[in-house]
């Protein structure tokens, strides 16, 4: 019975209470852990000590780096941002604090991001970029816009047309004529709309479509008009006013040069060809320090070469394409007509040139 | 950090992993779908390549991601993907330096899973791995590479050697190793093909000539890696085999047995399939014919030309850097080319005499390469010098023990191979030291007292040589060997199989209860003609017509002394079929009876020249070898005596020191506590011979007996029997006392009464 007794006893015991006593420190618990330690010096790794508060450019600059923040809202807030600044400051003419090419740079991969809302104000960001600016970057940011047609996520491929639109809008002879904007870009869109092969863009084919395809109509009226625009830069009437700028050789002044008279610098012959090209980079057709390109990758700088390219590849498929979406009817009837209007327009220019069809 | 939450969208639609698996099911409606994929890929490509530094983690999908993705999938989509692996590999040659070390990851083994695929062939594959791996600077990079290709070469040569690819490799390594002598990246050369001989996937002369190269670089870490290779690849190889085919023994019955007493479910059903495979596979490794796999030594094209410019550029030049160490190992090399080809390297010898002394460090290794370097068409002139230095400086009664007996030693080694390098005066001088009061030099004067008495009796003192020595003398049996004598060759281990089929057919008679020293050779030797085949015995039973035939077509090659036994065979033969026994026997034994005891001796040398031997024979050949080698090995605990150690074994340090360890000295207690226990099983457990058999039991898995249970059950549960028993009425306690006596007279429960 002795052990009992101790064994209750010592039980008794971590119930105690322990007393506590005036101007003594409390009893350390069993599980303590001594944290405290000692330092010369202690840094902090983020402190302000500035007393005035930041300029516009710096908290330009900073949203800027903010744009690869892990949070969705903190994208999108800065991407607001942004958007005010450059909007506020474009009437005064005073660049943005930072260029448009690094801009770019951090702003392109935001295309694929994966929350709507980041999406939409991108889309008002570069609607408030300086359209001349971009013109010069439209190959970098092709890829993006065309890997953002193609993604699993339908809400992305959306926003991603959306873009191009922009894009064309802005700038759409060099979107057509950049090295691969006009063969991979269609491919894209023919990828998007379902066209490729001739099951697949039967209206009847259960086409086993994967990831969630949004709103059914809506999002196919609009890739149709963009298409309808693209087409048009590329090989329809509005590509043709200035489609050859490289070459400074339009319809316009080939008709006044052939005729040489009621031409204003009438001594002189095709003036453009001599002058220092306005473009930025007017040679880069060569292609003297990239990788040697191929097919998909070629440029196609004026209407024939795209034209033909189209014939060759595409025609058929989008023709098939157009009629199915015709048959359809409703708002994707009528948004295919605008792309077979430009068809047509297209296959009028081809005969009056000569080429085959 | 805080784990990203995952929108709604990642989770749902981002979801490559849910596309791939469709696609598996049914490539041909996805390829729309697949299509698309494609080309997200090739426009992240491009990002890609227009700045592969900074490439970021592109929105929810990444590259890598997308790689994985069609590398999964491209063999449902050959057209689609055609130029996918070139991209792959374009992208790794070109831009492996800075790299993503995951994404860097993804694409090798996405290249590797092509290859997998059929997607990409094994030449390609290894042309694009192989240059990265001697190139790059990262650690991890280069270990996953080179577990690619080794992977990637083993699979290759799985089932049929690809003699192309192997080739083509081998070629590769050997512009490796030779193409910049003073580079280390030799070394990738020697890890790969050391692996691959281990695993005996490469075993021709090709693999050695790149060794060898490798041996003769500059580089001391190319020349080491390439000498441990000749030194020790061969038993790396060997252990490999034995630890191959020690896999644990998968015991059928029990297997069966379980399955039939568990649930039957179709993994279980799987399993036993597996089993049977595993078995089987095992079964028909067994009995295939052993691979004949030449060591490295014996593959080498021109071991002389090899020997001697190791020689000459590693230890007898000035310039080379090696250390002691690794000029030993080197010195081990030549001197075991020396030794295993029997060549003559003009200066080796020589080069011996300035290590010779005690005071050199490791000299026991040296020592050892001597007397490794020795063989019987070495010139006596070059080795007797080198044998009295050893003598000279070793053995003296002033040397330490320890010298005293590594000398020694040393000498037994050297005659052993080459006895003309000793002379009387000397041997006599040395033999002397049995006299010695230190152990590890008695033994070791001892070793060489016993091989004189073998090799050249004459040069010991008369009272030295021993009885089997003088007999032998003076029949003439023992003469010495002149120089560069070859003895006649024999079968290694017949009088092995002579002495079994003595003892085989001595039971035979006594099963038969005849004499047992009467001869049968008759029936013994058709039994073996039956069996001609080791595995084909059963069907030679059921074709019985055709039995006869093969026996009278019997070969004989017979001579004189086995006349009238061979004379009688025939006519055996014909009566065999209907008797057999007694009366042959014993006709047998009258006529053999007086010849016996002169034809012993000739009849032993005569086995292989009287008879063909049957295949069951040479097994048994074989088998008795392995276990004479194995008794051997068991008798003499850790020490082999020259005569038993096989040609191509190398000799060691450690057997110069031989016995040194008994001469140092007392050793503690600890020590010889550590000793004694060596050889003894684990003792920790002390326990009863029942609870090592229930132990046994239980780890057999097998249940426990009605008795053990009924100890264990549940006191509870006893209750009710006992609280039952005593409410029992008398009719009841009588049945039950009657049916108690009733068993006890049965002897129990399940009844005694079989016998």
């Amino acid at each position: 019975m002795g052990s009992s007794a101790k064994k209750k006893k010592e039980k008794q015991k971590d119930f105690q209470k322990a007393k506590l006593k005036v101007g003594k420190a409390k009893a350390k618990p069993d599980n303590f852990t001594d944290t405290s330690f000692k330092a010369k010096s202690i840094t902090l790794t983020q402190q302000s000590l500035t007393l005035s508060a930041p300029t516009s450019a710096t908290q330009f600059t900073h949203h800027v780096s903010l744009l690869n923040s892990k949070s969705d809202t903190q994208r999108r807030d800065s991407l607001a941002h942004l958007t005010t600044h450059l909007a506020n400051s474009r009437p005064g003419g005073s660049p943005p604090p930072q260029p448009v090419s690094t801009l770019l740079q951090t702003l392109s991969p935001l295309i694929l991001d994966g929350n709507t809302g980041v999406r939409t104000q991108l889309l008002k960001l570069f609607r408030a970029l300086p359209p001349r600016d971009v013109e010069d970057h439209v190959a970098q940011l092709l890829p993006f816009i065309r890997a953002g047609m193609t993604h699993l996520a339908a809400d992305i491929r959306v926003t991603a047309v959306e873009v191009l639109a922009w894009l064309v809008e802005v700038a759409g002879v060099e979107v057509v004529g950049c090295a691969g904007g006009w063969i991979k870009t269609l491919n894209c869109f023919l990828s998007v709309l379902g066209w490729h092969t001739e099951e697949s863009s039967k209206w009847s084919a259960s086409r086993a479509a994967f990831g969630k395809s949004g709103s059914q109509g809506k999002p196919m009226v609009k890739v149709l008009g963009v298409l309808a625009e693209f087409l048009d830069v590329g090989i329809g009437m509005s590509g043709n006013e200035d489609g050859d700028v490289v070459m400074g050789w339009t319809e316009e002044n080939r008709g006044q040069a052939g005729a040489g008279v009621g031409n204003s610098e009438f001594p002189l012959a095709q003036v453009e060809a001599h002058l220092i090209p306005k473009t930025a980079q007017p040679y880069v057709y060569l292609n003297l320090f990239g990788q040697p390109r191929d097919e998909e990758g070629e440029m196609y700088e004026t209407r024939e070469d795209r034209f033909r390219v189209f014939a060759a590849r595409f025609l058929k498929a989008v023709e098939r394409g157009v009629e199915s979406a015709r048959q359809d009817g409703g708002e994707v009837g009528r948004a295919s007509s605008a792309v077979s209007k430009v068809l047509k327009e297209a296959m009028a220019y081809a005969r009056g040139a000569g080429l085959e069809v | 950090m805080v784990k990203r939450k995952l929108g709604a969208l990642e989770k749902v639609e981002a979801d490559l992993p849910n596309l791939q698996h469709k696609i598996r099911r049914d490539p041909k409606s996805y390829i729309e779908d697949f299509r698309a994929q494609h080309y997200q890929y090739e426009s992240h490509r491009e990002i890609f390549m227009a700045a592969p530094s900074s490439a970021t983690d592109t929105g929810i999908i990444s590259l890598r991601e997308l790689i994985d993705f069609i590398a999964h999938v491209a063999d449902c989509y050959p057209e689609i993907t055609k130029d996918f692996p070139q991209q792959l590999m374009d992208i790794l040659t070109q831009h492996h330096l800075i790299l993503q070390s995951e994404l860097r990851e993804k694409i090798v083994g996405s290249l590797v899973l092509l290859r997998k695929k059929e997607l990409l062939d094994s030449a390609t594959l290894l042309q694009t791995l192989f240059p990265i791996l001697i190139s790059t600077p990262s650690k991890t990079l280069r270990a996953l590479l080179f577990q690619k290709i080794l992977m990637d070469l083993r699979s290759s040569n799985a089932k049929a050697t690809n003699h192309k690819l192997n080739r083509t490799m081998q070629t590769v390594l050997y512009n490796l190793v030779t193409s910049d002598r003073t580079s280390s990246k030799g070394l990738w050369a020697i890890k790969l093909t050391r692996e691959l001989w281990k695993r005996q996937i490469w075993t021709d002369a090709k693999a050695v000539e790149v060794m060898k190269e490798a041996s003769l670089a500059t580089n001391e870490k190319v020349i080491v890696g390439g000498v441990r290779f000749f030194l020790g690849g061969d038993k790396e190889r060997e252990e490999m085999e034995d630890e191959s085919s020690d896999e644990e023994a998968i015991d059928m019955g029990r297997v069966k047995h379980i399955v039939g007493i568990n649930k039957k479910t179709k993994k279980k059903a799987r399993a036993v399939e597996k089993a049977k495979a595993t078995v089987k596979r095992r079964e028909r490794k067994k009995n295939a014919p052993h691979p004949l796999n030449f060591s490295a030594l014996h593959l080498l094209h021109d071991p002389q030309g090899y020997a001697e410019s190791l020689f000459s550029r590693h230890l007898q030049s000035t310039k080379s850097k090696l250390n002691l160490d690794q000029k030993l190992m080197v010195l081990q090399l030549v001197t075991r080319l020396v030794g295993l080809h029997k060549l003559h390297i003009m200066h080796l010898y020589s080069y011996f005499q300035k290590y010779l002394t005690p005071r050199q460090p490791s000299v026991t290794s040296f020592l050892a390469s001597l007397a490794q370097a020795s063989h019987d068409l070495v010139p006596p002139d070059d080795l007797e010098p080198l044998v009295q230095k050893i003598a000279n400086e070793f053995v003296s009664e002033a040397s330490a023990a320890e010298v005293a007996s590594a000398g020694l030693n040393a000498i037994r080694e050297i005659c052993a191979r080459q006895p003309l390098a000793m002379n009387e005066t000397l041997l006599q001088d040395l033999v002397m030291y049995r006299k010695s009061k230190d152990k590890g030099v008695v033994m070791a004067a001892r070793g060489l007292l016993s091989l004189f008495r073998e090799l050249n009796p004459e040069w010991l003192k008369r009272r030295d040589r021993g009885k089997e020595a003088s007999m032998g003398l003076r029949s003439g049996e023992k003469k010495e060997k002149r120089f560069a004598e070859q003895a006649a060759g024999g079968i290694e281990g017949i009088e092995l199989l002579e002495q079994w089929k003595e003892e085989e057919r001595r039971k035979k008679r006594a099963e038969k209860g005849l004499p047992s020293d009467a001869e049968d050779d008759e029936e013994d030797e058709e039994d073996n003609w039956d069996a001609w085949n080791v595995e084909s015995d059963e069907d030679s039973d059921d074709s019985d017509g055709w039995i006869q035939v093969q026996s009278d077509a019997e070969i004989e090659l017979s001579d004189s002394d086995d006349d009238d036994e061979d004379s009688k065979r025939p006519k055996k033969k014909a009566k065999s079929d209907d008797e057999t026994g007694a009366e042959a026997a014993a006709a047998a034994a009258a006529a053999e009876e007086p010849k016996k005891e002169e034809s012993e001796l000739d009849k032993k040398l005569s086995l292989a020249a009287t008879r063909i031997l049957t295949p069951a024979d040479l097994a048994k050949l074989q088998e008795l070898r392995t276990e004479a080698a194995v008794n051997a090995l068991a008798g003499v605990k850790g020490r082999q005596s020259a005569g038993n150690r096989h040609h191509d074994d190398p000799l060691t340090a450690e057997e110069i020191e031989g016995l040194a360890a008994l001469s140092a000295g007392k050793a503690t207690r600890e020590e010889r506590i550590a000793h004694a226990k060596e050889g003894k099983l684990d003792r920790s457990e002390h326990k009863s011979v029942t609870a090592k058999r229930k132990e046994k039991k239980e780890s057999q898995g097998k249940s426990t007996t009605n008795k053990e249970k009924a100890r264990k059950k549940n006191f509870l549960m006893t209750l009710g029997k006992a609280k039952s028993k005593n409410k029992r009425s008398l009719v009841q306690t009588r049945a039950v006392l009657k049916a108690h006596q009733e068993r006890a007279k049965r002897g129990g429960r399940r009844g005694n009464t079989g016998s």
